[in-house]
């Protein structure tokens, strides 16, 4: 498993299109996504549960991917966060 | 801020149609403006187009929840409608939306971020979307939403906020039902008299709820509902009552009023905190039971695929023709096809008991447990000893070897890596390579080559016991002992010198007076071999509450393991609830020896089970034998056994 910590950049956190996008980019990997947010875990693969999570801007994520391609899922992840889902 | 504070009843449309997106969304904006959260529908629709044009806001699972945050917007508010056509919303499933809401919020605050995230919280739940699917009335689709919301996040937060006012303990000797009533009685009381109150429950499945340091240090006092000792040194200095469970199922209200009145005595704790050793053995034993569960779930397949190879070897002999009294000890093996089987089948076998302890051992100390419980299993099997290290001539310690070789592996194994963490940190990288399964090996092999002659001793009390009473003619007595002890360790050293004993007997017969004596010995021997497969067969197919799922499943096997002598089918049983099963599968094993040495029925075999009926004198009393053996076992197991909840 590989994890990586950051914090959330776009001033509307993960907001239903970010949710939407990140969501549908880790579809694409076999690899189980998490993120944990303070107390919470949430699929990263579920928009549901990503909006649920109510990720707000500077909050702090720990994506953690496991699977066979987690390294290039963790990549995109961090590269979809950092760059603030192009906002 | 609240969903259904947000949601007016007038801005709901029920059973709506739409014929795309599109239209959804006027309806939705229209309701909007009806309610005035909005100044400009027209341009607040467009601000949702604006976002819709981004990417679609349907999110799966028939939901989607257009939204917009936007100048036009008033005050922040909802809109929702139901569609039970559904329309093309372009979901990321592909599925139509039949749910929709509509966030207007001001351009200021994150406040459409807490709206959504709270709805999408809400809509997790199937329960919630179907009933608002269902929903005939506005009222009763607001009254789904308020109902899930309370349960969803009201209770926690208020309560965590402030820190529970008074804390409870419950607990009752059986750990059962009045423990949990008691908790839930003074934690409704609580509420009614609106105190936060958290109950810890100490019931039969270790202690739930538990309450921490700080709530403790918090709260104004708590109350012990309990007929049993509760750990009572974390108390030390506050305001503390003590009850019965009784009193805390039924004087909930007043028990908290004294503890809110300030009229609580101070408890000031004296002594060991000797009561946290009762809670802590709880969790030991199920800790213990969940490393017994790991070695017998991995060792099951191994059991149930040799057996059945064996119970065919045995088969196929018989179907050829093969005259079991001649075969004798070389019965199942006589033809080639037979033989391949039985070997095969033996072979899986032979894993059996290192698995059991393998996996028990590598539950407990994780993977270096894996080597130490493997070696020590394999040991218990062959019965090596410092003196005959090669096991020649030894006395297997069976699968009770291998529970003791399993448990001590794994528990010294996790002493050993205590140990090594004093080592400097450089060592790191050689201990689970070098240092854990060097000092495992040496450690287990000390071990069981200690525990093994201890084994060959009561062996050879046991043989001497034996002679003594065929010497002196205690027939039912020998059958029953026999056959009892055929069932006490399914294959160490007392199944092994009743078996030993049995074929000794065969060997000799032909010198002896009265051969027939010989015989019946062999026909106790088998009996008590094979009625314990056969009661654990009987008890999971008539009692099903007793035994969970899987047990049930692998009962059936045990018939044909039972019908074939092979005693090691109920090992897996034995293993799981040894308390319960072995002394049930002794008691039916020496009945049935009891009776069929009572009966005179003799047998010319060493092996087989039904196979060698044939050759069976008086089978048909046999038969009756086994069938009160094994029926007696099944009631007694299903008598003993608990219910599986």
């Amino acid at each position: 498993m590989v994890s990586k910590t950051l914090t959330v950049k776009n001033a509307q956190g993960f907001h239903m299109r970010p949710a939407t996008v990140f969501a549908g980019a880790m579809g694409k990997f076999d690899s189980q996504i998490t993120l944990e947010v303070g107390q919470k875990k949430v699929d990263g693969k579920s928009v549901m549960n990503l909006i649920a999570a109510c990720i707000k801007c500077g909050a702090t994520v720990t994506v953690c991917c496991d699977g066979a391609d987690e390294q290039a899922a963790l990549d995109t992840a961090v590269e979809l966060i950092e760059s603030g889902f192009g906002e | 801020m609240r969903i259904v504070d947000l949601l007016k009843p007038e801005a709901i449309v029920l059973g709506a149609t739409a014929s795309g997106k599109e239209n959804a969304i006027d309806t939705l904006v229209a309701l909007h403006e009806k309610v005035g959260t909005i100044e400009d529908a027209a341009r607040f629709k467009e601000d949702i187009l604006k976002r819709e044009a981004l990417g679609s806001t349907a999110i799966g699972e028939g939901i989607a929840i257009p939204h917009a945050k936007s100048e036009f917007v008033k005050a922040a508010g909802l809109s929702a409608m139901t569609v039970p056509g559904g329309v093309d919303y372009g979901a990321p499933d592909g599925k139509p939306s039949d749910i929709l809401f509509m966030i207007a919020a001001p351009l200021d605050g994150d406040l459409h971020l807490e709206v959504l995230s709270r709805l999408m919280t809400l809509l997790m739940d199937d329960g919630l979307r179907a009933s608002l699917k269902s929903a005939k009335s506005t009222e009763e689709f607001l009254g789904a939403i308020d109902r899930k919301e309370s349960e969803r996040f009201d209770e926690p937060k208020p309560e965590q906020k402030e820190g529970y006012r008074v804390l409870a303990v419950t607990a009752c000797p059986t750990g059962i039902a009045h423990t949990y009533m008691a908790a839930e009685a003074l934690e409704k009381a609580g509420k009614e008299l609106g105190y936060a109150l958290k109950a810890e429950t100490n019931g039969s499945a270790g202690a739930k709820n538990v309450l921490t340091a700080e709530e403790i240090a918090a709260c104004d006092g708590i109350i012990i509902a309990a007929d049993k000792s509760v750990d009572m040194s974390r108390f030390d200095g506050k305001k503390v009552i003590s009850v019965s469970v009784k009193e805390g199922i039924h004087n909930p209200k007043e028990l908290i009023e004294k503890i809110r009145s300030g009229n609580a005595p101070v408890y000031h704790h004296t002594g060991e905190k000797q009561v946290e050793k009762t809670a802590n053995d709880e969790r030991l034993g199920r800790k213990v039971y969940k490393h017994l569960m790991n070695g017998v779930s991995h060792m099951l397949p191994f059991v149930v695929a040799g057996g059945i190879f064996i119970a065919l070897a045995f088969l196929i002999d018989t179907a050829l023709g093969v005259n079991p009294e001649e075969a004798g000890g070389a019965f199942g093996t006589v033809t080639p096809v037979a033989a391949w089987l039985k070997n095969i089948g033996g072979y899986a076998f032979n894993f059996m008991i290192p698995v059991l302890a393998g996996f028990i051992a590598m539950s407990i100390a994780d993977r270096p447990g894996l080597l130490v419980g493997f070696v020590g299993g394999l040991l218990a099997t062959n019965g090596a000893t410092f003196a005959d290290p090669g096991a020649a001539a030894t006395v297997p310690s069976g699968f009770l070897g291998a529970l003791l070789a399993g448990f001590a592996a794994g528990y010294l194994m996790l002493l050993l890596e205590k140990l090594c963490d004093k080592l400097p940190r450089s060592l790191e990288g050689i201990k689970p390579v070098l240092i854990y399964p060097l000092a495992g090996l040496g450690i287990v092999g000390v071990m069981m080559c200690a525990v093994n002659p201890v084994m060959g001793v009561i062996n050879g009390a046991v043989n001497n016991g034996l002679t003594w009473l065929s010497d002196n003619n205690y027939g039912i007595l020998l059958g029953a002992l026999l056959a009892g002890m055929m069932a006490i360790d399914m294959g160490g050293p007392f199944n092994k010198a009743a078996y030993v004993f049995g074929t000794l007997m065969l060997t000799e017969a032909a010198t002896m007076s009265n051969p027939n004596v010989a015989y019946t010995i062999m026909a106790a021997v088998m009996i008590g071999g094979m009625v314990p497969p056969i009661a654990i067969a009987l008890s999971t197919t008539f009692a099903k509450s007793r035994w969970s799922e899987e047990e049930r499943k692998n009962g059936v096997v045990n018939y044909i393991m039972g019908l074939s002598f092979i005693t090691e089918g109920a090992i897996p049983y034995a293993a799981s609830y040894p308390l319960v099963v072995i002394p049930s599968c002794i008691v039916g094993s020496a009945v049935a020896g009891a009776l069929s040495t009572l009966f005179g029925c003799t047998l010319m075999a060493p092996h087989g089970g039904i196979f060698v009926f044939a050759v069976v004198g008086k089978w048909y009393l046999y038969l009756l034998a086994l069938a009160v053996g094994s029926v007696i076992s099944a009631l007694m197991l299903t008598l003993l056994k608990k219910k599986v909840k």
